[in-house]
């Protein structure tokens, strides 16, 4: 089993030797077994899945090859070499990339600078920035098939793009294995196309991917091979094809997830937040509408249409140009996010570990943080109280705390959505407004998060849920707005609702890149 | 993380309980001992006493300072507030800025007093405006104010000490009581209760957990209804009362309101809330540990004089002091790899 493939060899496509195999590796944190006994080997030129539920090891691993953690136990062998990085330094160097959801590079450089940051060419004493700008177009042009001028600063590019510039880089680095830890999380369709294209032309150049997606219907469709990890446990390694969703989700969780329609219908009563005209110029421009009781109002779009610009508008937290919002008919004044607390709006915020929740709290600090002011007349806390409250919350939604002081840090993603969650329901809000409830929770969780959105709307609450994942919006929604551009392109009702129709509409504003090209079928 | 009880071992877990929690009040105590040992001079009561009376002016800045700090602040001004106050105060005692005897021909120190720390709880509110409302780098602005308070205080003193004759008021806050033969300084006293109302206020009040919810994710705590230009303001307002409260005591202390007053207050106050275990990103830490800083940098200054050393190598020692700090602040946040202490649960991963 051993790959003595000597260096430098022709990169051979799909040849049975592994260019790298992780073998027994151990890792250990405080408290928590990361990884145990985890084996794992890729093929040159092979797009591998790796997937699990959060706090699978997936990353961990991940991060032990990228020089960022020291394995406790176990080999490493990299083309037929013991492989042991201390810095991504080494990893880079060895040819090993890590492409993070978070981009690494400097926004206000070029796209040849940052390509060639680290390894700059030199004429003499000075930088060769001419040579740089022509080796940069042409790996753009050649390898990545983009037309991209060399010049533009990273900060004008979408998200899309900079990750092309990412994986330039990998390349004038030599890559023989890129690592891409949830690439598509913030692409758009079109964008997450072109991703799996270049993927699939990298695969022909011999290179080897390792793609952690937590959406299932990717990993079906680009890999080669899919390795699940559960608790810092191999479960398995196989070819994709022998996969299917159900089977794969009950490999990663463990146990059979009913794959069921997630929403329960209930009644809807009268109308409780309408919005009129809300502007933010140059962000949205005249965003109405309204929703009721025990409804789930979808706000469907691309990546970048104003959605979450809109919502965060009616919490409060940026201010608006124009426009009112209403409360049972009656206009209410928000300024501030304190405002629309106190008429019972709420906000889960997509990112939940930057917005969302203080990780250095504990989950009762957490929980209180909105309504310590209710809790007490005096300027005191009542810590008392606060127990009683979190006690309740953690019963309620059953979360996975070891206990009311554990930090939110500590907690996996979903966990700590339901500790936003709580914290909202603490206090006592009648409109919840989910931007990306599910955005980086595994299916387990989803699948909870998802049973509270409906036991709220069976309770008579409203909730507006922006979501980029059509199967989401579809499935939960029971009506659905469509933004594009800024502004609201279409409603459509949940028995309406189609991915075509609304692609139809996210893609079908003025002046729209995404307008063109799409196909557009009823 | 589990080591045999090998000597190496043994020596890291004393490097890391050094850093991380108790450390710091081992450290005082083996000072202390040390100092006691050492130096016949340190021993004396009156030594002693001096100790205890810088200790509580470093103290009420550091305070303040703590409070800052925990929000992910700074607040360059202290000093320079400290020696405004206590111009200002010595002004209005003296009823006149012209330096001359001592003299008592204005107010009483019932109302300087007041109104010199109205001064600054004001001064320092502004500075929270700025910070929040405008938006500006409290780096900046609290360096620029004290650039201002500085000169006012060098320009309404004409440059020289204004020298007071001290009321019955003044005369009680700057002096001492006897407890058992052992002469304990009023000022002392006072620092020790507000460092229990600065407890309270930290660990039982919404206030205070708003303080420490703005210093972990200031974002989060706005979107959470926390009024964080609000909290914020109060707090650049009590680190302006507080520093104004200890030029009060330096100045009722040394008869004298003079522009030097306050001077390496900032930088010691900095240094004694880190040395405690606040975090300089804010969000972590306590008011118990700053006051151990406090006493930590009073013992290595007295330290200086009774083992003989020059008084102009303060200076160097105030500077390895910050630096020193800083140092242990980001070791024990587990940023230095090489070093490898890992103080703190670390994260698991995913």
């Amino acid at each position: 089993m051993l790959a003595t493939a000597p260096l430098g060899a022709e990169p051979q496509p799909m040849t049975a030797e592994p260019i790298l195999e992780m073998r027994s590796i151990d890792k250990r944190f405080p408290g928590v077994h990361a990884l145990d006994d985890v084996s794992m080997d890729v093929l040159p030129g092979e797009v591998h899945a790796l997937v699990g539920e959060n706090g699978a090891g997936k990353s961990t691993l991940m991060k032990i090859l990228a020089g960022v953690y020291m394995p406790d136990g176990g080999e490493i062998v990299y083309k037929g070499q013991p492989y042991a990085p201390h810095t991504p330094g080494d990893a880079r160097d060895a040819g090993i990339v890590t492409i993070y959801q978070e981009l690494n590079l400097v926004p206000e450089m070029s796209v040849a600078e940052n390509m060639y940051m680290g390894m700059e060419l030199h004429r003499g004493p000075f930088l060769d920035g001419r040579t740089m700008h022509r080796r940069s177009r042409e790996l753009l042009a050649t390898r990545l098939h983009l037309d991209i001028d060399p010049g533009t600063s990273v900060g004008k590019l979408g998200v899309g793009q900079q990750q092309m510039v990412e994986v330039a880089k990998a390349l004038l680095h030599e890559a023989d294995i890129i690592i891409m830890d949830e690439p598509t999380a913030s692409l758009s369709l079109r964008e997450i196309a072109d991703l799996f294209t270049i993927v699939r032309e990298l695969k022909s150049h011999g290179v080897s991917t390792i793609f952690i997606s937590h959406h299932l219907d990717e990993t079906f469709e680009l890999s080669d091979r899919t390795t699940v990890l559960r608790d810092g446990q191999l479960v398995s390694t196989q070819p994709t094809a022998e996969l299917t969703t159900p089977s794969l989700i009950q490999l990663m969780v463990g146990r059979d997830l009913a794959d069921h329609d997630p929403k329960k219908p209930v009644e809807i009563g009268d109308e409780i937040l309408r919005v009129e005209g809300l502007t933010r110029h140059g962000v949205f421009e005249d965003v109405s509408f309204s929703a009721r009781a025990g409804e789930i109002v979808g706000l469907a779009g691309l990546v970048g249409a104003g959605r979450t610009e809109v919502v965060r508008g009616i919490f409060g937290a940026d201010p608006l140009d124009r426009g009112n919002v209403y409360i049972r008919d009656e206009e209410v004044s928000i300024k501030s996010p304190r405002d629309a607390i106190d008429h019972g709006i709420a906000l889960l915020t997509e990112d939940r570990k930057s917005q969302g929740l203080v990780l250095l709290f504990d989950v009762r600090e957490n929980i209180t943080l909105p309504v310590l002011d209710r809790l007490t007349r005096t300027q005191l806390t009542d810590t008392a109280r606060e127990r009683e409250i979190a006690a309740g919350f953690i019963d309620r939604l059953a979360i996975k705390a070891s206990s009311q002081e554990q930090q939110a840090m500590n907690l996996s993603g979903g966990t700590q959505q339901k500790v936003v969650l709580s914290k909202w329901l603490a206090a006592e809000a009648r409109v919840i407004i989910f931007d990306e409830p599910t955005r980086g929770i595994d299916v387990g969780a989803k699948a909870e998060i998802y049973e509270i959105m409906n036991e709220l709307a069976a309770q008579g609450d409203t909730i507006v849920m922006v979501s980029s994942e059509l199967p989401e919006v579809m499935a939960m929604s029971d009506r659905i707005l469509v933004m594009a551009g800024g502004r609201i392109r279409g409603e459509l009702s949940r028995t309406e609702a189609t991915q075509e129709r609304i692609m139809h509409y996210a893609t079908a504003s003025d002046g729209n890149e995404y307008a063109a090209g799409d196909p557009v079928h009823d | 993380m589990t080591e045999a009880p090998t000597a190496k071992g043994r020596a890291n877990a004393l490097v890391r309980s050094v850093i991380s929690g108790a450390g710091p009040a081992l450290v005082l105590i083996a000072m202390a001992v040390g100092l006691w040992i050492m130096s016949p001079a340190f021993r004396s009561p009156t030594s002693l006493m001096l100790i205890g009376l810088e200790a509580a002016a470093l103290g009420l800045v550091a305070a303040g300072q703590t409070f800052v700090i925990l929000t992910g602040g700074i607040d360059l001004s202290v000093e320079a507030m400290v020696s405004f106050s206590g111009v200002i105060a010595a002004i209005l005692i003296a009823g006149t800025n012209v330096s001359g005897g001592q003299i008592a021909g204005g107010f009483p120190s019932w109302i300087a007093i007041p109104i010199a720390l109205g001064l600054g709880l004001l001064i320092g509110a502004g500075q929270g405006v700025l910070v929040t409302a405008f938006r500006m780098n409290p780096l900046i602005v609290t360096l620029g104010v004290r650039s201002i308070l500085l000169g006012f205080a060098l320009v309404l003193s004409r440059g020289s000490g204004i020298y007071i004759k001290k009321d019955d008021l003044l005369g009680f806050i700057t002096g001492r009581f006897e407890v058992f033969g052992v002469n304990i300084p009023i000022p002392l006293v006072i620092t020790i209760v507000i460092y229990i109302i600065c407890w309270i206020v930290l660990k039982k009040t919404k206030f205070g957990r708003y303080v420490y919810a703005i210093g972990g994710n200031e974002t989060a705590a706005r979107l959470s209804g926390v009024r964080t230009h609000l909290v914020k303001l109060s707090i650049y307002g009590i680190s302006g009362f507080l520093a104004a409260m200890a030029g009060i005591l330096v100045m009722g202390r040394l008869e004298s309101g003079a522009y030097q007053n306050g001077t390496n207050l900032t930088l010691m106050s900095v240094a004694a809330v880190v040395i405690g275990g606040t975090a300089l990103t804010g969000g972590i830490g306590g008011i118990w540990g700053t006051l151990i800083g406090v006493f930590m940098i009073r013992l290595v200054d007295a330290g200086l004089v009774y083992m003989s050393f020059p008084s102009q190598a303060k200076e160097i020692m105030i500077g390895a002091i910050i630096v020193l700090a800083v140092l242990i602040d980001t070791a024990r946040r587990g940023q230095i790899p090489w070093l490898t202490l890992r103080l703190r649960g670390g994260d698991s991963g995913d």
